[in-house]
């Protein structure tokens, strides 16, 4: 089976399951349901995947997530100097997917919380809202209007004018 | 209409015209029988069309079976490969690196055949991002000489004690000056 998920940022709601309390002898249509469900749909299957998984587990082969090394950034490249532009330019690029995820992830958070709390989501999920908010944000003036052909240059120059409008702020 | 006479003419006409009485299409006369056209069963109805007439569909049916015909003839087999590879050999598991040791290119994909694709077909990303770097070293060292050059061309054009821009004069020693060599000549 694939790895579990993340157990500490998606709390498993709690279990509202009623205690059994049968008052007469007919018989339950949920129970019988449930069991043609699972002999007719689920066991098939869990038969079926166990079947596959055993002619796979033979085969067993294994992946890796790349670690890149830290090269140079574009502020600490000479003038003229391309060959320290171009790696500058791609780990920004790589740095750049980056935080599209975390902010991907940010967002299914705050989803999957709202999704759980149902009606009472305002009160009970301020945490991952503002979580939420705060890094979209933060990403927004990053990232935000740097368009399709962003490059690690214009990042650059967005910061220059962050940075200005905010000594033009304070002075 | 010659034997006819007009007596039997004019019977005939009311024997067609009488619609009280004679039920049947056609009215016995004693020479013939005289069709009633106003009893022939004229059918205004929506009966079952025997015979439709409609646009041909020939052409669309053909087309449609030759597309089929041709998308299912390397479309199955590939289906077939793709069923075969991810029940038999299946998908890669995610782990750590271990210590010490350097993953192949292809190591990082996870689909079999995506890792098949990175190994045999592709380069590594790492050939590729040096062949980048090259080009990009080939083009800085190509503008870095027209830079160059065009800064010799200033100062030999300015300084004049450079090999380019010699305008070559005529030898002084060949010059006779004869005809210049007293004022009065």
């Amino acid at each position: 089976m694939p790895l579990d998920y993340d157990k500490g940022a998606y709390p498993e709601p709690p279990r509202q399951t009623p205690v059994v309390d049968k008052q007469t002898a007919l018989p339950d249509p949920a129970v019988i349901l449930s069991k043609l469900f699972f002999y007719s749909v689920d066991l098939p299957v869990t038969k079926f995947r166990d079947a596959v998984s055993s002619i796979r587990a033979r085969n067993k082969t294994v992946y890796y997530h790349q670690k890149f090394r830290r090269v140079p950034d574009l502020t600490e490249c000479q003038e003229g100097d391309y060959l320290c532009y171009y790696e500058a330019n791609m780990q920004w690029k790589r740095d750049y997917k980056v935080d599209q995820e975390i902010v991907k992830i940010i967002q299914q958070r705050m989803r999957a919380c709202q999704q759980r709390e149902g009606a009472s989501f305002e009160q009970n999920c301020a945490k991952e809202v503002q979580q939420f908010n705060e890094v979209t944000r933060n990403y927004q003036s990053r990232y935000g209007d740097l368009g399709g052909n962003a490059n690690a240059r214009k990042c650059l120059m967005k910061q220059k004018e962050r940075m200005m409008a905010a000594q033009a702020q304070n002075a | 209409m010659v034997g006819m006479s007009v007596l039997r003419s004019v019977a005939a006409f009311a024997a067609r015209l009488s619609p009280l009485k004679n039920r049947s299409s056609s009215v016995k006369l004693l020479s013939r029988t005289i069709p009633q056209t106003n009893k022939v069963a004229v059918r205004w109805g929506h009966e079952k069309k025997v015979f439709v007439i409609k646009a041909t569909r020939f052409y669309d049916h053909r087309f449609l079976a030759l597309l089929r015909y041709y998308t299912l003839l390397t479309g199955i087999p590939v289906a077939i490969f793709v069923t075969c590879v991810n029940v038999f050999i299946g998908k890669a598991e995610l782990a750590e690196i271990p210590e010490g040791y350097e993953p192949e290119h292809w190591e990082y994909y996870e689909h079999p055949i995506t890792r098949w694709i990175a190994r045999y077909v592709y380069d590594s990303p790492v050939k590729d991002y040096e062949k980048m770097m090259a080009a990009i070293q080939v083009e800085k060292e190509k503008a870095d000489m027209r830079l160059a050059q065009l800064e010799v061309r200033r100062q030999m054009r300015q300084k004049g004690d450079g090999p380019w821009f010699q305008i070559p004069t005529i030898n002084k020693e060949l010059v006779d000056n004869s005809p210049k060599s007293s004022p009065d000549h």
